[in-house]
């Protein structure tokens, strides 16, 4: 998977595992910040991310903080999964 | 309006089956936390928990009712120290069967305690276990009434973390507004792979025993419990021991997010607020408070920051979770007991494992063990939906 | 106590006014869903999109009355099990993903304070907040816990009072394999005379602003008592008991509204509170409705200040009303267990 791809597939898991009504990939820019931003997603939002990147990626964050770091935006996301990806 | 006071109480946790074990072991300093000897999960092991020592079989045995295969571990919690509070405050059976007897319990994970079970009966996997007629968070409530015959109103309350709390503050109600000569108030919950994965699913369990107030903590340790109180009418107590008044209480709402609480502490300062104003004194009457001191990021700040608005000076303080692990639902009862043991014997214990207090503010928690006269106390209690609830009691004596 | 607005949601249509102008929706299956109003203009998005239904349906009903409404006091509510689908969800998620990694989502959630807490934070209310989760007394608390409340507050002091209950399979299962749903499939309007076993399922929310003000009010909320654990011998001693301790007599209902639930098991008690008052004295159902839930009893208070009102003519599906009651008994029980009075009066 190329890196375009990873970004849809991303944003396609973002919005199931957050549920987000009435929003669809194009409309979560790849630099907009997730949080704090027009999408409102908050720190139980950021677990749900944490347990996104297990369950997907095979990626496993163990502390919010160090989540925070990474959860960002779309991009800093992305590039995070391409260098550790298990699966 | 009628006094409220409290002629028993009963106690059970990882510190102790009777309020008295539990006073010996806030005197010298034992924690109940550690890893899990009945609790069946796969952090059993590697997390640690203030689990009561005994097993669902012992605990039937211990209350006679080794043959009520649907009591849940929730309920015989609950009636053990049911037993015990009753017991000290001189209630008989015929007593209990009056309509001016009342019960208001409280429970989050109630009979979901069983969660293997749950999950076969609710998905309709197998046979219907035991359990199937005991999920209700009010099963508790019902199985001690029905076996006490309790003749007056029955109430169960969940406001999560501050449930006991309120069950305190409705049954003084009761009293005050005249339906209820004697109310039994309290709460109990059990260790749940519910709750346990709950709470982790959030990352704020701690790997290690909590370290409420440190500038180092990581989270909170579940514990399990129940702890009730009798609180009676002037009238009622009239020729009785009191153990304690309550004097006041206040319930407001954080009103800022479902699982944390807000950094400026906006539910807990009104909650205490409204304790202080219902008892008529100024702050620095206050001689201790049992904080809630979960040992989370979130609380422990917005808890210190909260006191010291509140109190020019912060009187001692110190999270008896520290010994317990957080007994959910019945935190707030068992710190009421357990605030009720320091007033009563002038005493303050330290809150443990507190190395490096919290910096934003000059307040420490309670470090050594010391003798001080006390007069008023207050306990605070702080849950999930922004529930904030604060009692304070005072010295009959 | 003072009854001063409603808003229901309901298997009916019941938050226009369909139902209350006798449009009746009848089903042919053992569960009857709410029927819910749009969400997506009173709830943002970045919220709905957490919320299960207890939570959603408990926001849909109270909402309308806190923009009517401004500056309550508080928020009491009773249900019994708050937001189960989101519980069994979460306790699917343990056991499929043996204790792993969870989404934290369905557990906050699930717990029953979760509504009054998303209350409180929707309408930046910080006042007092309690829920009341007493199985099938859980609004009957809530009703109590409010007028202590308001015992000796001013007439400006207000709370939202209310109640949620939701299907989810799961509780449906729970309830079957317990024996509490029939096994047979019968439409909700034959429900009160079907004749077997258990009953039928229903869910909602109904919600309530009280004060002590009686000005515009939709009725008076007089007294209510509950009973647990009683003899069938006891139950006309403990009717008129209570109603004496409010000043009156059997002869001075003018309605009764019926728990029935078509449990052949348990229906008897109805036909013995009935038996207590003159054979002429009239009476209605309204499980036939909603079906039996843990808090159907705030849908019957729901119906009761729309029968004080004559905003419903009741065509009688089952019972019927001659003329506007000015004061009516809610007698409601659950499997002979749990009972309780609610006495409602118009207001003039």
């Amino acid at each position: 998977m190329d890196r375009e791809e990873v970004k849809n597939d991303f944003k396609g898991h973002l919005i199931t595992y957050l549920n987000l009504l009435d929003i669809t990939p194009d409309k979560i820019k790849d630099d907009e910040p997730l949080f704090d931003g027009d999408l409102g997603l908050d720190s139980i939002d950021s677990v749900e991310l944490i347990v996104l990147l297990d369950r997907e990626y095979g990626i496993k964050i163990n502390n919010p903080t160090e989540g925070r770091q990474i959860l960002i935006d779309v991009n800093t996301i992305v590039d995070y999964i391409l260098l550790n990806r298990t699966k | 309006m009628q006094k409220v006071f409290i002629t028993g109480m009963g106690a059970i946790s990882s510190i102790g089956s009777t309020v008295d074990e539990h006073l010996n072991s806030l005197r010298s300093g034992k924690c109940g936390i550690q890893t899990a000897k009945y609790f069946q999960s796969k952090y059993a092991q590697n997390l640690v928990f203030g689990e009561v020592p005994f097993s669902d079989e012992q605990l039937r045995q211990r209350n006679n009712v080794a043959s009520k295969k649907d009591f849940t571990r929730t309920t015989v919690l609950a009636l053990n120290a049911f037993n015990e509070a009753i017991i000290q405050a001189g209630i008989s059976l015929e007593v209990l069967k009056s309509d001016k007897t009342a019960f208001i319990s409280s429970s989050t994970v109630g009979g979901m305690c069983y969660t293997d079970e749950l999950y076969s009966d609710a998905n309709l996997k197998d046979i219907p276990s035991n359990y199937a007629r005991s999920y209700e968070g009010s099963d508790h409530t019902w199985r001690i009434t029905e076996m006490f015959e309790i003749g007056g109103i029955v109430d169960t309350i969940n406001t999560a973390c501050s449930s006991s709390a309120n069950a305190i503050y409705l049954g003084a109600r009761l009293i005050q507004t005249g339906r209820a000569d004697r109310v039994v108030v309290g709460g109990a919950d059990s260790i749940a792979k519910y709750t346990v994965n709950g709470f982790n699913s959030l990352m704020i369990l701690s790997d290690q025993a909590c370290r409420p107030f440190d500038e180092n903590r990581n989270g909170l340790s579940l514990g399990e419990g129940a702890a009730y109180l009798v609180l009676e009418s002037e009238d009622a107590a009239r020729n009785k021991f009191k153990i304690a008044e309550l004097n006041g209480f206040g319930n407001s709402n954080d009103a800022f997010h479902p699982s944390t609480i807000s950094e400026n502490a906006i539910g807990p300062i009104l909650s205490m607020e409204l304790a202080l104003q219902m008892t008529g004194i100024t702050p620095d009457l206050i001689d201790y408070i049992n904080a809630h001191g979960t040992g989370t990021l979130n609380n422990d700040l917005t808890e210190t920051l909260a006191l010291n608005t509140v109190f020019e000076n912060v009187p001692p303080y110190n999270s008896t979770k520290s010994y317990t692990g957080h007994t959910l639902a019945a935190a707030g009862s068992l710190e009421s007991i357990l605030a009720i043991l320091s007033l009563n014997n002038d005493e303050l214990y330290q809150s443990l494992r507190c190395e490096s207090p919290i910096n934003t503010h000059q307040s420490r928690p309670i470090f050594e063990f010391v003798k001080k006269n006390l007069n008023y106390v207050m306990s605070n209690s702080f849950g999930f939906g922004g529930n904030c609830t604060s009692l304070i009691f005072s010295k009959c004596i | 106590m003072y009854l001063k607005d409603v808003y229901s949601i309901s298997p009916q249509v019941t938050h226009t006014d369909e139902f209350i102008n006798g449009n009746y929706k009848i089903y042919s299956k053992n569960i009857l869903s709410v029927i819910e109003p749009s969400y997506s203009e009173m709830i943002p998005a970045s919220l709905l999109r957490r919320m299960g239904k207890a939570v959603r349906m408990g926001i849909g009903a109270a909402l309308p009355l806190i923009e009517r409404h401004e500056k309550l006091n508080g928020i009491v509510i009773g249900t019994a099990n708050g937001g189960l689908e989101n519980c069994i969800n979460f306790l699917n998620q343990i056991i499929e993903y043996d204790e792993g990694v969870l989404t934290p989502t369905h557990f906050v959630q699930s717990t029953p304070n979760a509504l009054a807490g998303q209350l409180a934070l929707m309408s930046k209310n910080t006042g007092y907040n309690v829920t009341h989760v007493n199985g099938p007394l859980a609004f009957e608390n809530a009703i109590l816990d409010a007028m202590m409340f308001l015992e000796g507050a001013t007439n400006k002091t207000a709370l939202l009072l209310g109640a949620v209950e939701e299907i989810s399979n799961y509780n449906y299962n729970i309830d079957l394999i317990a024996g509490r749903y029939k096994s047979d499939y019968i439409d909700n309007n034959k429900l009160i005379t079907s004749q077997t076993k258990g009953s039928i399922c229903g869910e909602g929310s109904t919600m309530f602003i009280v004060s002590n003000d009686a000005n515009n009010a939709l009725a008076k909320l007089i007294n209510l008592k509950q009973i647990n654990y009683p003899n069938e011998i006891d139950l006309e001693y403990l009717l008129n008991q209570f109603l004496f301790e409010n000043d009156l007599k059997t002869e001075d209902i003018d309605l009764l509204i019926l728990g029935n639930n078509g449990d052949v098991q348990f229906d008897s008690w109805y036909t013995l509170l009935k038996s207590f008052f003159s054979s002429k004295k009239e009476y209605v159902y309204y499980k036939n409705f909603v079906g039996e839930y843990r808090t159907s009893s705030a849908f019957a208070l729901y119906f009761a200040t729309q029968l004080l009102k004559g905003r419903i003519h009741h065509k009688g599906i089952e019972g019927d009303v001659s003329s506007i009651p000015k004061i009516i008994l809610i007698y409601n029980q659950f499997e002979g267990i749990h009972h309780s009075f609610i006495l409602v009066q118009s207001v003039v």
